[in-house]
């Protein structure tokens, strides 16, 4: 079996670097194959990288509060991109002020989103997630 | 544009250019130098970001300031307004599409605040607001009030900001290029904050004095105090160089008392001998700590002792002033009641501990000593790059590694150099990368290093680095494996 890739990044306008580097340091240790577009990165990028790799799945973080508004729409654009079944994980401090989890949880599911995760999420249990869900979408 | 040095930008120059910025987007054209001078020249002191820091300099005390921004007028002002009831000086963050000159994404985040009754940025957008909204500010709130963001190119908001009134600039060419952006060169960015810088030295020249302040903490993110300083002082010494005259120097708190101390006494002496030996004098010198600026633990009583520990390293090393958090930290920007709490909790220990100092306490002073060789060492590094030029020479020493600063976005930081903490939690180097230090600070980092890996029987490698990322928000300081 190929090992699930996926593609990285920080949406928007966000130059939160450090778990960015993290996020790809562990998910390789958990041999998930990782294309780390880094900070800053556009709906776009994520999409355009994701064909042209081939991905599984793109795992969007969002660290400085305007994730609602850089989140909104990817599902649909990723769809009419051709990008049917892609899964789209979402995590960090994704709305502005503290609001419960299931809250913001559903606010993104909403919006197409697989898996939403707090910010202190357990990385190895999101990597073990990733290959689930990457074999049930065969 | 010529070629980048660290010299006063030529007045024909600066003209040309300023008509282009202003030209940028449509609240530009408000902008008015001479009306903007009068306003200033109308404030009385207790509004004048210079004076206030000046007393509280005299007067050896410690100011407390907030961060805040919200995306509209009236909310910001109210926001503003309450924080003013505990705080000495206030802020206005600017939202991360401002930061990174997209007006139109702002616009439509204003537009989306407005629908929503809420406010969907991250700050507040004061180049979308343009100068009357931003005068409004100025003339309403009693207090003080600094521009914090985080803008690589931020010619057009210094303009707009400054001609609406706020007395005080937060940023340079280092501190928001690497740390807060990912592809932006050097070059430009030094470049646009001698524009900044010479805008508040045209202020200057008229009778309105502007305070600056480099963006201490960087990454926020175990950044070693002679790499933090080092820069603080490269852009202190580029902001001078334009006519700035009023600089506060920052530091952030990493977490052991001792070189938290050391670091904030170490920066102000290293600043006054390093802009001396430049030929520069009659400058307004102030420092500045930042309360942690790592991940935060998600309750709130834990974080009140995060905030009250930087707040005790502010007073006990006599930062002119503490840059506060509060116990939303964990999940991002705070609301007003929060903000309120983080400034009361900061307000008891700034109080309490006033008339105490750790200055004069030998492991503070041996601290000092060290961090004042490491700095020492690197800063001649970079003039020698630059054959004396200290821009060029910060240019050529991160594309050396020479300059290094971890956890940064941009693709022009090497991100070779890897700290870690000691034994007692200090932060120590682990890989010092390409970055020069003294030999024998570098064996004593190695030392300490090694003291720590023996005590937790484990090897010092980058595992270790990320038990020091997330140790404070679970509970510690030194990241002991589980």
């Amino acid at each position: 079996m190929r090992p699930v890739k996926i593609i990285l990044g920080v949406i928007g306008a966000d130059c939160h670097a450090v778990g960015n580097q993290i996020l790809e340091k562990v998910f390789t240790m958990n041999g998930i194959e990782v294309i780390n577009l880094g900070v800053m990165v556009s709906q776009d990028e994520f999409i355009d990288a994701a064909i042209e790799t081939k991905a599984d799945a793109i795992c969007v973080s969002s660290l400085y509060g305007q994730g609602e508004l850089d989140c909104e729409g990817l599902r649909g654009r990723s769809i009419e991109r051709g990008l049917d079944n892609i899964i789209l994980y979402v995590g960090g401090n994704l709305v502005i002020g503290k609001k419960a989890f299931s809250e913001t949880e559903a606010r993104f599911k909403q919006m197409g989103f697989d898996r939403v995760f707090a910010p202190d999420a357990d990385l190895n249990q999101v990597s073990q997630l990733l290959k689930e869900d990457a074999a049930a979408r065969g | 544009m010529n070629m980048l040095k660290n010299k006063r930008l030529d007045p024909d120059e600066f003209n040309v250019e300023r008509a282009q910025v202003l030209a940028s987007w449509p609240t530009g054209a408000d902008v008015n130098f001479d009306e903007g001078v009068a306003f200033h020249k109308s404030l009385p002191a207790e509004k004048r970001f210079t004076s206030v820091l000046g007393e509280a300099h005299k007067a050896d005390r410690t100011l407390i300031q907030p961060r805040a921004g919200v995306a509209l007028l009236n909310e910001h002002i109210d926001l503003l307004q309450a924080l003013s009831a505990e705080a000495d000086l206030l802020p206005t963050t600017i939202d991360a599409y401002t930061r990174q000159n997209q007006y139109e994404e702002a616009q439509k985040g204003i537009q989306r605040s407005l629908e929503a009754g809420r406010s969907l940025l991250n700050g507040f957008p004061a180049v979308n607001h343009g100068l009357r909204s931003c005068r409004i500010l100025a003339e309403t709130i009693e207090k003080p009030i600094q521009v914090r963001h985080g803008t690589p190119d931020a010619r057009l908001l210094t303009e707009i900001t400054l001609a609406a009134g706020f007395t005080s600039y937060e940023g340079g060419g280092i501190s928001y290029n690497i740390p807060y952006a990912k592809k932006v060169s050097l070059e430009a960015t030094l470049r646009h904050w001698q524009y900044a810088d010479r805008l508040v030295g045209l202020y200057e020249e008229q009778g309105v004095r502007i305070n600056r302040e480099p963006f201490g903490p960087l990454t926020g993110s175990l950044v070693p105090p002679f790499i933090s300083h080092a820069i603080a002082i490269i852009e202190g010494l580029l902001a001078l160089e334009q006519g700035v005259k009023c600089l506060t120097l920052g530091y952030g708190q990493l977490g052991n008392l001792i070189q938290d101390v050391a670091a904030i006494a170490s920066l102000r002496e290293l600043a006054d001998e390093a802009f001396q030996a430049a030929g520069y004098e009659g400058y307004q010198l102030t420092t500045v700590l930042h309360q942690w600026m790592g991940g935060f633990p998600e309750d709130e009583s834990k974080a009140f002792s995060v905030i009250a520990l930087g707040s005790a390293v502010a007073v006990l090393s006599k930062a002119t002033k503490v840059i506060v958090k509060t116990p939303h930290e964990a999940s991002g920007i705070p609301t007003k009641d929060a903000n309120l709490r983080g400034l009361r909790a900061t307000r008891q220990m700034v109080s309490l501990l006033q008339d105490q100092t750790m200055l004069d306490i030998k492991r503070v002073i041996a601290e000092k000593e060290l961090i004042k060789s490491e700095v020492k060492h690197l800063l001649a590094k970079v003039l020698e790059l630059g054959d004396g030029d200290v821009a060029v020479g910060t240019v050529r020493a991160f594309q050396a590694g020479v300059l290094d600063v971890p956890f940064a976005p941009s693709v022009h930081n090497a991100g070779k150099l890897m700290p870690v903490r000691d034994n007692e939690g200090a932060v120590r180097i682990l890989d010092k990368g390409k970055v020069p230090m003294p030999i024998d600070a570098w064996e004593k980092h190695q030392s300490l290093v090694k003291q720590r890996a023996d005590f937790e029987k484990r090897e010092a490698n980058y595992q270790m680095l990320i038990d020091d990322i997330y140790s404070v928000s679970k509970g510690r300081l030194v990241g002991r494996p589980r």
